[in-house]
């Protein structure tokens, strides 16, 4: 992938000398679901919104892959926050926010009621389910997409049984385009790719 | 979004980070994190020293604590003289010292040579580095306590207060919990595994290790564990008002104490 940021963390350079960047599937979810073919459709203008940015492995990618466009990421934990702070002063289109995405009314007000093109998610909680939907609510476009990883160990150990289950609920809301499971990457992960009903 | 905005709530989200990790609860949770490792450190290091040591003095250990045996191999590998002198000032009594000159009279008479000599002493003086930092963390936590939650620290004693602290995340959403609740704090496993089995409910949980409950006999340690997670309650509350009635308290418990006993 083509590197936003010339000589940020992981870089290794192309025969063409554009630097690029190495992204591994085993540490993000997002490009192992990209390996076992869902390709979310991302443009270089979008405003994405994306819940549990952690200490920002992932979102520096996206950040790379929306030139013009901005990525919000909201995460619980100050001490991952630190980082993401640091991350942000180098990359001008990301905005980390220290919040806590089972309440998304106390964040509210901070993005200014702004909408979104696609909101990535990858909490691990019980109701992953039920914080998609509050957070879509709120800040997704009429025809917004979302992109879900689900943590099945997360909600239940008997994992093979709820997976239907899960997938009921997630149709209450969203359409979904595909799915697939994240097995040689990530063990006991759905990806689920859908689109705002 | 404008560029304008971007830098107004990085700023915010700074100012949020900053407050969280400033909060005295913050760091009382992290100095009490570390201090919880720091024995297991200096056990595993005196371990290290003894394979080497106990050709010299195979019974010393079982005389003197961790500290002192050190301090007694630091003074006396080298010259292989004891310094009573040194051994007083550094908090020994006369008692030991005894015991350590008779001990020394059996002497096993093996000898090492200078090089492994200072081995054993830059170990042992390693451990006692350990115990200086594990001693000045105590009283750093003591201090934090006596500053701002005096009362708490009367009754439930530090260390049971500090893991309360962990398991709750802030002194503010620990003192909201009800008196049911403190008292079996950190048997959260047991207690819901007992609920969906149907069988008896535990009577306390890190509470166990408070120094009224371990006096206690079997039958009375739950209903002295009751009583005392009504008090601490209590305490937590006006921690919060910044007010001292931790005495009434410890009178009011004692008597309910001796009414249990009987």
């Amino acid at each position: 992938m083509k590197n936003l940021i010339i000589k940020d963390k992981i870089y290794t350079l192309d025969l063409n000398t554009k630097e690029k960047r190495e992204w591994s599937p085993f540490h993000s979810k997002v490009c192992a679901g990209i390996k076992k073919g869902i390709i979310p459709d991302i443009k270089e203008d979008y405003k994405i919104l994306y819940l549990g940015a952690a200490e920002g492995y992932t979102i520096s990618y996206i950040s790379d892959l929306i030139s013009i466009g901005e990525v919000v990421g909201i995460d619980i934990s100050a001490y991952s926050m630190q980082k993401l702070i640091l991350l942000s002063e180098k990359r001008k289109n990301l905005i980390p926010i220290l919040g806590d995405c089972n309440l998304p009314e106390n964040y509210k007000e901070t993005i200014e009621n702004e909408k979104f093109d696609l909101i990535i998610q990858d909490i691990a909680q019980k109701n992953q389910i039920e914080i998609l939907k509050k957070n879509a609510d709120l800040f997704l476009k009429k025809n917004g997409k979302v992109l879900l990883s689900l943590k099945l160990s997360a909600i239940s150990q008997k994992h093979k049984s709820i997976i239907n289950e899960q997938l009921n609920e997630f149709e209450k809301n969203f359409k979904i385009i595909k799915k697939t499971k994240l097995d040689p990457f990530e063990k006991k992960h759905i990806l689920i790719y859908g689109e705002n009903k | 979004m404008k560029n304008m905005d971007k830098i107004k709530i990085l700023n915010q989200t700074k100012k949020d980070v900053k407050n969280i990790l400033e909060n005295t609860d913050q760091q009382i949770i992290n100095l009490s994190l570390i201090l919880t490792k720091i024995p297991e450190n200096i056990n595993e290091q005196y371990n290290n020293l003894r394979i080497l040591s106990d050709l010299l003095f195979p019974t010393l250990e079982k005389e003197l604590t961790i500290k002192e045996y050190c301090l007694f191999i630091k003074e006396y590998i080298i010259d292989e003289k004891i310094n009573y002198k040194k051994l007083q000032e550094n908090g020994i009594s006369k008692e030991k010292i005894n015991i350590i000159t008779k001990i020394n009279s059996y002497n096993t008479n093996i000898e090492y040579k200078l090089e492994t000599k200072k081995i054993i002493q830059k170990l042992s003086k390693n451990i006692l580095k350990l115990i200086e930092i594990k001693e000045k963390i105590e009283k750093e936590i003591d201090i934090l306590f006596e500053e701002n939650y005096k009362n708490t620290k009367e009754i439930a004693t530090i260390s049971i207060a500090c893991k309360m602290l962990e398991i709750s995340g802030s002194f503010k959403r620990l003192s909201r919990f009800p008196a049911s609740t403190i008292q079996l704090l950190g048997s959260e496993k047991s207690f819901f595994k007992a609920l969906k089995t149907n069988r008896k409910t535990p009577k306390y949980g890190i509470l166990y290790n408070h120094p009224l409950i371990i006096k206690q006999k079997e039958k009375n340690k739950g209903k002295v564990a009751r009583s005392l997670a009504a008090k601490i309650s209590i305490c937590l509350k006006a921690d919060i008002d910044k007010v001292e009635i931790y005495k009434d308290i410890i009178e009011k418990l004692n008597i309910k104490i001796k009414q249990l006993e009987r």
